[in-house]
């Protein structure tokens, strides 16, 4: 992309997926290689490399910066899932924070023209399912096996269906929620360039490309990336730790 | 692909790298992270240990050094009292030394005097008596046996100094 191509401005708008890159076939099932997950790797090579920077020859005493900065990010995760999930869950605090920084850098890397690995829905199913699955083996090992099912027919036996669909709920508008928000904000932002892009050629100043598109990515880039994120992770440990509470 | 679309192949690979990047955390940030805590954690402990056994064998240096400086102060106190015993016995001793010193130069004063004067006494009563006789002779003019009358006049001499 040529910087004349930017001042350009967007020209057109297809609301599309992610591009597949490359696809082949596991026993008759066709797996799709998107940007997605490319954009993933990018941010996990990254986010390791980072993580091993921060914690190089780490010291108990007259400690650096990035050692600051490392044990305050612990520090802050552990907080939260003390407040959250209460003492003697800090087990989770790895995953918490791991999910974490993948939501937000994955919603964030559209600062870098790229497209948000979180504006792909199956990406945030993936992490629903992954807190589905841990909120009902939670369940599981807190009520037994009898117990769960018998979860399911409280307080009577005709809320049945109503308890199944309130389960099923949960993965749904979690991923909703995040897919939906980062991706309106992506389409939203594509329709203004496009809409500033048109007024640019109408009244022929070519700098109206700059600036307000900036304070919406203010928005729905920093801040809807951070909220978002950060509701995923609530939500989360807020369900697991309600799931450990025997019925 | 479609804009909303469910794709088994993403979702897989999603799940492989949520796992990854959990791993990521776990080995790179809050185990190396935990460790220097802990690691903080147990020099604290022991930083506060030395401490209290420093606080306590201080306070066990002071405790000594009391009980030395009390000691010392008795001792110092038994010396002295035992070095003014000492002069005193000293002091006393000399002067009942000097008195017997004086006695004794006294004695020996009186004793003088006593043998001078009665030294003196008797040349005295002899040339007394030689006088005496002289006299007599030359009173009487005729030879008087000296011995009879040399005792009579002794006798006479002695009734006189006892007298005086």
């Amino acid at each position: 992309m040529h910087i004349s191509d930017f001042f350009k401005g967007t020209t057109e708008i297809s609301v599309t997926g992610p591009k597949i890159i490359a696809s082949f076939e596991v026993f008759g099932v066709t797996i799709n290689f998107t940007e997605s997950i490319l954009l993933s790797w990018i941010i996990i090579g990254a986010v390791t490399l980072l993580l091993m920077w921060l914690t190089k020859d780490m010291k108990t005493k007259n400690i650096s910066k990035r050692q600051v900065l490392a044990e305050w990010a612990v520090q802050t995760v552990y907080n939260l899932v003390d407040d959250t999930m209460g003492k003697g869950n800090r087990k989770f605090a790895p995953y918490i924070g791991a999910l974490f920084t993948f939501s937000i850098l994955g919603s964030l890397i559209s600062l870098f023209g790229l497209r948000s690995v979180t504006a792909d829905f199956s990406v945030v199913l993936s992490w629903a399912l992954i807190t589905f699955i841990w909120v009902h083996a939670t369940k599981l090992r807190t009520n037994g096996l009898w117990g769960y099912l018998k979860g399911y027919a409280s307080p009577v036996f005709v809320m049945l269906p109503m308890n199944v669909l309130s389960e099923v709920s949960l993965p749904v508008s979690m991923s909703i929620r995040h897919f939906g928000n980062i991706a309106s904000g992506m389409i939203i932002s594509g329709l203004v360039y496009y809409a500033l892009t048109s007024i640019t050629k109408a009244i022929g100043v070519a700098f109206m490309t700059i600036g307000i598109p900036a304070v919406l990515s203010l928005y729905f880039d920093l801040f809807g990336s951070f909220m978002q994120a950060f509701i995923f992770i609530m939500l989360t440990m807020v369900n697991v730790a309600n799931a450990a509470e025997a019925d | 692909m479609d804009f909303l679309s469910i794709d088994v192949g993403t979702i897989l690979f999603t799940l492989i790298n949520t796992l990854l990047i959990f791993l990521a955390f776990k080995h790179f940030l809050f185990k190396r992270v935990d460790g220097i805590l802990e690691q903080r954690q147990a020099e604290l402990a022991a930083t506060y240990a030395a401490a209290d056994d420093a606080q306590n064998a201080a306070n066990a240096d002071k405790e000594q050094y009391a009980k030395l400086m009390s000691e010392a102060k008795e001792e110092t106190a038994r010396i002295i009292s035992r070095a003014e015993k000492q002069a005193q016995a000293k002091g006393d001793s000399i002067v009942e030394d000097a008195r017997r010193e004086a006695m004794a130069v006294r004695e020996k004063a009186d004793r003088d005097i006593a043998r001078e004067m009665a030294q003196a006494k008797g040349e005295l009563q002899g040339e007394i008596s030689d006088l005496a006789l002289e006299l007599a002779q030359k009173i009487m003019e005729k030879e008087i046996s000296g011995d009879d009358h040399s005792r009579l006049i002794d006798e006479f001499l002695e009734g006189m100094g006892d007298q005086a």
